[in-house]
């Protein structure tokens, strides 16, 4: 997971103000002011192909050596992913995850 | 033209030598790529410490779908190596996956040197004397790491150190007559 990003909102500050903000006994401040933080990733274990060594989002290496056209990335059930291309050689002589060796089942293929 | 096996073979080179495993070094031969040669070192504190094992990778043009054959050229006493030198090692066998790399492999056979699996036995006199009696069994193993010694620059190859070095460097007991 190498791209994240964190951004934070700016609230309107009158919404918070108008609720219960001068300082107590119990509560020795006031509120003035919050930010929501939401954090986002990539939903994949890896961001390069186990099998070739190369960045998903870049074409495989068998790709790259005959110019293909289009190199799309393949998601198992386990959440791992691989070229397309990389996977479906693999696939022919046995059927699991490299990774995790569990039966491997499409989930999705695609950018 | 160059292969995605051959390229993979770069790869594998390119961060064998940019991040090395610790005792274990390799290198394609200089007229193909799809024939290496490794150095392993035998594991600290086993019977095989201080030796300098060589072994020969073939790949062929399938890898990494297919593993390559390994093979030890320096002279192995372990129960599950065969007497040609070969390997009996899973993931070189039915458990290969294709996201190993020349680095996994060696670095897998160093571990394997003291952690033989004596069910599947390829040297059954190895195999029998790691079981029943280790000193005879650790006394045929420092016999060939002192063999390996010996062997270190018999061959032609880069990764030998230069000669000068390597004898200053020796200050184990490494008098090649001592065995016999």
């Amino acid at each position: 997971m190498t791209e994240s990003r964190t951004e934070s909102m700016p609230m309107d500050e009158g919404e918070v103000v108008k609720t219960n903000n001068q300082p107590t006994e119990n509560r020795p401040f006031a509120l003035k002011r919050w930010n929501a933080l939401a954090v986002w990733a990539w939903d994949v274990d890896c961001d390069t192909c186990a099998i070739c060594r190369v960045h998903l989002m870049e074409e495989c290496l068998r790709c790259q050596s005959e110019s293909s056209t289009e190199c799309v990335v393949v998601w198992g059930d386990c959440n791992h992913s691989f070229h397309n291309c990389c996977m479906s050689q693999w696939i022919r002589q046995n059927n699991r995850c490299p990774l995790c060796q569990k039966n491997w089942v499409v989930q999705r293929i695609g950018k | 033209m160059t292969t995605p096996s051959r390229r993979r073979l770069m790869r594998d080179f390119k961060k064998l030598q940019e991040d090395p495993p610790a005792g274990v070094s390799g290198a394609p031969t200089q007229d193909n790529i799809l024939t290496w040669e490794a150095i392993i070192f035998g594991p600290q504190e086993t019977p095989f410490e201080d030796g300098t094992f060589k072994l020969s990778l073939e790949f062929t043009e399938e890898y990494p779908n297919k593993p390559p054959t390994v093979k030890f050229i320096s002279r192995m006493f372990h129960p599950n190596v065969y007497a040609d030198g070969s390997i009996c090692l899973d993931i070189l066998q039915n458990r290969w996956s294709p996201t190993y790399d020349v680095a996994a492999i060696l670095t897998s056979i160093q571990s394997l040197l003291d952690e033989p699996n004596p069910n599947s036995p390829a040297n059954s006199l190895a195999a029998q004397l790691y079981q029943e009696n280790r000193r005879e069994y650790e006394k045929r193993v420092y016999q060939i790491v002192e063999q390996s010694w010996m062997n270190f620059g018999e061959n032609e190859g880069d990764m030998e150190p230069k000669e000068g070095e390597e004898q200053g460097a020796g200050d184990e007991p490494a008098a090649p007559s001592g065995s016999n």
